[in-house]
């Protein structure tokens, strides 16, 4: 198979997700017969039966929030952002976990496809529908969907903690170095960072959720990898290349590298600043862009990452600081960073407020501001990608548990896992972690939020929980 | 031991990496030396891939593994191929069946670069990993990306992080609170639209846009801010890097922006001197030999340049621009280059005509040629003095262009070096400092010109030279040339007849030029003309004169 010919199944691989997603999407408005409907199959049958006829059989999985064609990972540009996301949303509504296609298939398998798609829909034990449903056709097959092995994830959450935490380590260097006059090896920052955005790529929920871990000595640089974290990962939500997530993850980075000039002992003030202090405080995002003009030669990160340093606390209206004269508008990266830092910074203990917020609380704080100080459009895709419940969130169930949101559900945004450390008989506990995703045999949620509380008024201690 | 027949392929595709790695490095893409490596290199993947489904080498700091056998040992620190992977923490590499040949390329390409010569930004994992190659996968050792003292940080930091343990009192208050009524602030997660990601398509394409105004607009709001002198030094360095940058990148309209703030800082009543100092100087910055050298760069390359923005900028530069313009406007290599140099000599010129006038010492014929050029346009008068010191230059060239411009430069102290450019060896000089005399168009040009037709030499000369000075003379259309024709005109001779019929058929021509209707008897003479040259010229001079043709 030459290149072109490789490119062009990857392509056709989206069209496939694509299409099918259009399909189920116009026959949830139409009737199956409905020319809507057979149009769009019209245009999927070639695309799926390519691949039969080159494979025999073919296979569409879903793993986690991805779909695989043959074991290889769908890729997908911003374009398909909504198909997917659909698609990922509907199979996993009704546990559907790969879709074979065995031999070539007509409009009629589709169509059986279709009505057994859609009466799973509305049962309680929406699967096994499916599945029985589906019988119809000889050439089309589907699997229940495989939860994701609890050992996998042990290691996965050990490789990502690893990375989370050579990430803060190397920023601390990095900051000691820049403060000393020290050489910067910016080749290790694009690796570390690089690292970064492979995990959250294939573990987005797992890296976001060590941004809870803030009570820290060293807020500076655990806020640093923080805001990097959260802005990639909003940046993977919307569609960016690697490319780019790295340099934005890079930028993040280094947002605010102008504290090294801050003197510590006003960072690590316990009590609230003065106003000269504040002052000083105000001037970090200049010394940022100055520290990293001075860091290396000129090119396209370093003058982003300066712009980011120089932007982070200007607010969407151009409001914040500094005060700016001329100014046109906000840096698309800065518009990111601001969200993520603002976010982390909100939820942690030791800012400038000195009263860190719940991360459901800053959310509704956020929103108010989103329109004047944040960008609308960014705030809806951070929402969407935080969720209803942020890590960290202290919630009370209906099944009288207490619990910590562990981690965010990509599909169900208020339906997260939630480590429980307090159980329905009282009894303080840690662990198990519950998806309040999960519905009983007769459809219903086995656990639902009714309560979120703010953490830090009861002193707990997230790291003892999440860590 | 004996290698298996698997390992001894895994060997040779190895080797052939090594191989491969130089000829890669040292020839361009369309050699055939490139091309055949290349496609030697694919094919021994593709028969080790015939029976197998991927090769994986196991990478240690000086050796390479293949199925737990060494196929590669390098104790040296140079040309080592297991150490160059494993110093930037790459322990495994493992090629796919699925290989593609441009995979296999651009891999190559990668492990070509010299790394310790070239100013790389990256190291191998890094360019590896933006490649995102589908078929060759690696497995890296992060370790090393933390500082030595730095490796128990993660466990002293968990350790302490976990130290403080909630109190069970605190937990129990927030599990009686959780009771205290429903309290869910719901935030809604409002359904992303196709217009929300219409207008997020149009912000990323907005983003495409270089980044380097941005950062100016940042420098200019921190001159703004400034606490005292050594935020302006500090600010001033950060503009040049980027102004530098800008150059090299070809944003010339940046740097004209630029440009125009400075203009706005020094207008502004409220700017400190010291800030209105600091702009003052941007200009000789940009006429700096290095920025010049990037400008010539980026003119040479082939960038596409907006004429105006061009013509705007150069009217920036100050007179320090000059001799770097001069200098690179002999080292450019393009047309379209030094036509834009040429354009901002021109500009620039006029502020310092003594300084560009050095540029006509140049040892290059061309550059003396076009800072003449550049002079003639400028028609400044004292650019004459400089002038006339070369228009004894060498080169036919240049003394054409000289007499040109002094020509059309004018004034009394051209005539006499003029005069003696009539007597010049090459004739294209003569005609030309004949032309120039007719720019001048003064009297004394005029009698120059009467002087040298009637000399005794005149007649020796090429016809075509002879038919040039006539039409130089026309230029006067006065009674003096008109009865200086006629004469000509009716000339007798019974000796070299046929030069005299040369001398009277340029004489009917410029009569024709100059359209007096009182030479058509005379000329009506010749109309039938035993002699043809005669004939024609005077036919034609008559149909000039009647008809205006």
């Amino acid at each position: 198979m030459d290149n072109s010919e490789e490119k062009g199944l990857h392509r056709s691989a989206q069209d496939i997700v694509n299409h099918l997603s259009v399909i189920l999407r116009t026959a949830q408005i139409h009737d199956p017969g409905n020319i809507a409907v057979t149009t769009a199959i019209d245009k999927f049958l070639p695309l799926i039966n390519h691949f039969v006829d080159a494979r025999q059989d073919i296979a569409l999985d879903l793993v986690g929030e991805f779909f695989y064609i043959d074991e290889t990972r769908i890729r997908y540009s911003l374009e398909y952002l909504l198909s997917f996301d659909f698609l990922v949303r509907e199979f996993k509504k009704r546990e559907i976990g790969k879709v074979v296609f065995k031999e070539r298939v007509g409009p009629a398998d589709i169509q059986i496809f279709i009505k057994a798609f859609i009466a799973s829909g509305f049962s309680d034990t929406p699967f096994d529908v499916m599945s029985d449903k589906i019988t119809d056709s000889e050439n089309i097959d589907v699997d229940r969907l495989k939860k994701v092995a609890e050992g996998g994830e042990i290691d996965a959450r050990k490789v990502v903690k690893k990375s989370y935490f050579n990430a803060v380590s190397y920023t601390r260097g990095v900051m000691t170095k820049i403060k000393s006059g020290e050489k910067v090896n910016i080749k290790k920052a694009k690796r570390i960072v690089e690292s970064m955005v492979d995990h959250l790529l294939e573990e987005e929920k797992l890296l976001v959720g060590m941004t809870a871990m803030k009570d820290y000595d060293e807020y500076t640089y655990h806020h640093s990898v923080n805001v990097s974290i959260l802005s990639i990962a909003l940046g993977q939500r919307m569609g960016l290349s690697k490319k780019m997530l790295t340099e934005l993850g890079l930028v993040a980075l280094f947002h605010d590298i102008g504290k090294i000039e801050v003197p510590a002992e006003i960072l690590n003030k316990a009590a609230n600043f003065s106003d000269d202090e504040w002052k000083l405080i105000k001037k970090h995002p200049v010394w940022g862009v100055k520290a990293i003009l001075r860091l290396r030669g000129l090119d396209h990160t370093s003058i982003r990452a300066a712009i980011v340093s120089f932007e982070h606390h200007l607010n969407y209206d151009l409001s914040g600081y500094p005060i700016v004269r001329k100014y046109r508008e906000l840096d698309f990266y800065s518009r990111i960073v601001s969200l993520a830092d603002q976010y982390d910074a909100m939820t942690s203990s030791r800012v400038y407020s000195r009263i860190p917020l719940a991360p459901d609380k800053a959310l509704s704080i956020m929103m108010e501001r989103a329109e004047t100080q944040l960008d609308p459009l960014l705030f809806k895709f951070f929402i969407n990608m935080v969720g209803v419940f942020p890590i960290g969130t202290l919630v009370m169930l209906d099944s009288k548990e207490l619990g910590l949101v562990y981690e965010s559900d990509v599909v169900f945004a208020d339906r997260p896992r939630v480590l429980i450390i307090i159980d329905r008989s009282g009894q303080r506990v840690n662990g198990p972690v519950v998806n309040l995703a999960e519905k009983d045999e007769a459809g219903k949620y086995l656990r639902s939020v009714v309560k979120t509380l703010d953490p830090n008024k009861y002193k707990i201690n997230l790291a003892e929980y999440l860590l | 031991m004996e290698l298996t027949e698997e390992t001894k392929e895994a060997k040779d595709i190895l080797q052939n990496i090594i191989k491969s790695k130089k000829t890669i490095r040292m020839y361009p893409r369309n050699n055939p030396i490139y091309v055949k490596t290349l496609e030697d290199s694919y094919s021994k993947f593709r028969s080790f891939f015939d029976y197998r489904d991927n090769l994986s080498l196991k990478i240690k700091q000086n050796s390479i593994y293949y199925d737990a056998e060494q196929i590669y040992y390098n104790p040296d620190k140079e040309d080592n191929l297991a150490l160059f992977f494993f110093k930037d923490g790459l322990r495994e590499i493992t090629f796919k069946s699925g290989l593609l040949p441009d995979e296999l390329e651009e891999f190559l390409k990668i492990i070509s670069l010299d790394f310790d010569r070239d100013a790389i930004d990256d190291d191998i994992v890094t360019l590896l990993w933006e490649k995102d190659f589908q078929n060759i996968h690696y497995i890296v050792d992060e370790a090393f990306l933390i500082d030595a003292d730095e490796e128990d940080y993660q466990a002293k930091t968990e350790e302490k992080a976990k130290e403080r343990v909630t109190d069970v009192d605190d937990l129990m208050k927030a599990y009686t609170d959780g009771f205290m009524g429903s309290d869910v602030k719901t935030i809604s997660v409002v359904p992303l639209t196709d217009n929300d990601l219409h207008t997020l398509v149009k912000e990323l394409e907005k983003d495409s846009v270089d980044k380097t105004g941005k950062l100016f607009s940042i420098i200019f709001e921190m001159i703004c801010q400034n606490e005292g002198r050594s935020d302006l030094d500090e600010a001033l360095l950060f503009l040049k890097d980027a102004i530098r940058y800008a150059m090299k990148h070809g944003e010339i309209r940046g740097i004209l922006d630029v440009m125009k703030r400075s203009r706005g800082v020094i207008d502004d009543p409220l700017s400190t001197d010291e800030e209105k100092k600091l702009m003052k100087a941007l200009p000789y910055f940009l006429g700096d030999e290095e920025i010049v050298g990037y400008l010539a760069d980026v003119l040479d390359s082939g960038i596409e340049i907006d004429g105006k923005v061009f013509e705007e900028f150069t009217k920036c530069l100050e007179k320090n621009s000059i001799p770097p313009l001069v200098k690179y406007l002999g080292e450019l290599a393009t047309i379209r280059a030094r036509k834009y140099v040429i354009e901002a000599l021109t500009v620039i010129g006029r502020k310092d005509v003594p300084t560009l006038a050095k540029g006509l010492d140049d040892q290059r014929w061309y550059v003396v040629r076009n800072i003449i050029y550049i002079l003639r346009k400028i028609a400044d008068k004292r650019g004459v003095e400089y002038l006339l010191r070369i228009a004894r230059h060498s080169d036919i060239r240049v003394r054409k262009e000289v007499i040109k411009t002094l020509g059309e430069l004018g004034g009394r102290e051209v005539v006499q070096t003029l005069r003696e450019c009539l007597d010049d060896a090459d004739m294209q000089v003569r005609v030309t400092a004949a032309k120039a005399f007719a720019s001048i168009g003064s009297e004394a040009a005029k009698k120059i010109m009467l002087e040298k037709i009637s000399g005794k030499d005149f007649k020796d000369k090429n016809f075509e030279e002879k038919r040039e000075f006539f039409e130089v003379i026309s230029r006067w259309k006065d009674s003096e040339v008109i009865d200086f024709l006629m004469k000509i005109l009716k000339a007798r001779s019974f000796f070299s007849r046929a030069k005299l019929y040369e001398k009277k058929a340029c004489a009917a021509f410029s009569l024709g030029l100059i359209g007096n209707k009182d030479a058509l008897p005379a000329l009506d003479k010749f109309r039938e003309s035993g002699n043809k040259l005669m004939r024609d010229f005077t036919c034609a001079a008559i149909k000039k004169i009647e008809y205006g043709q």
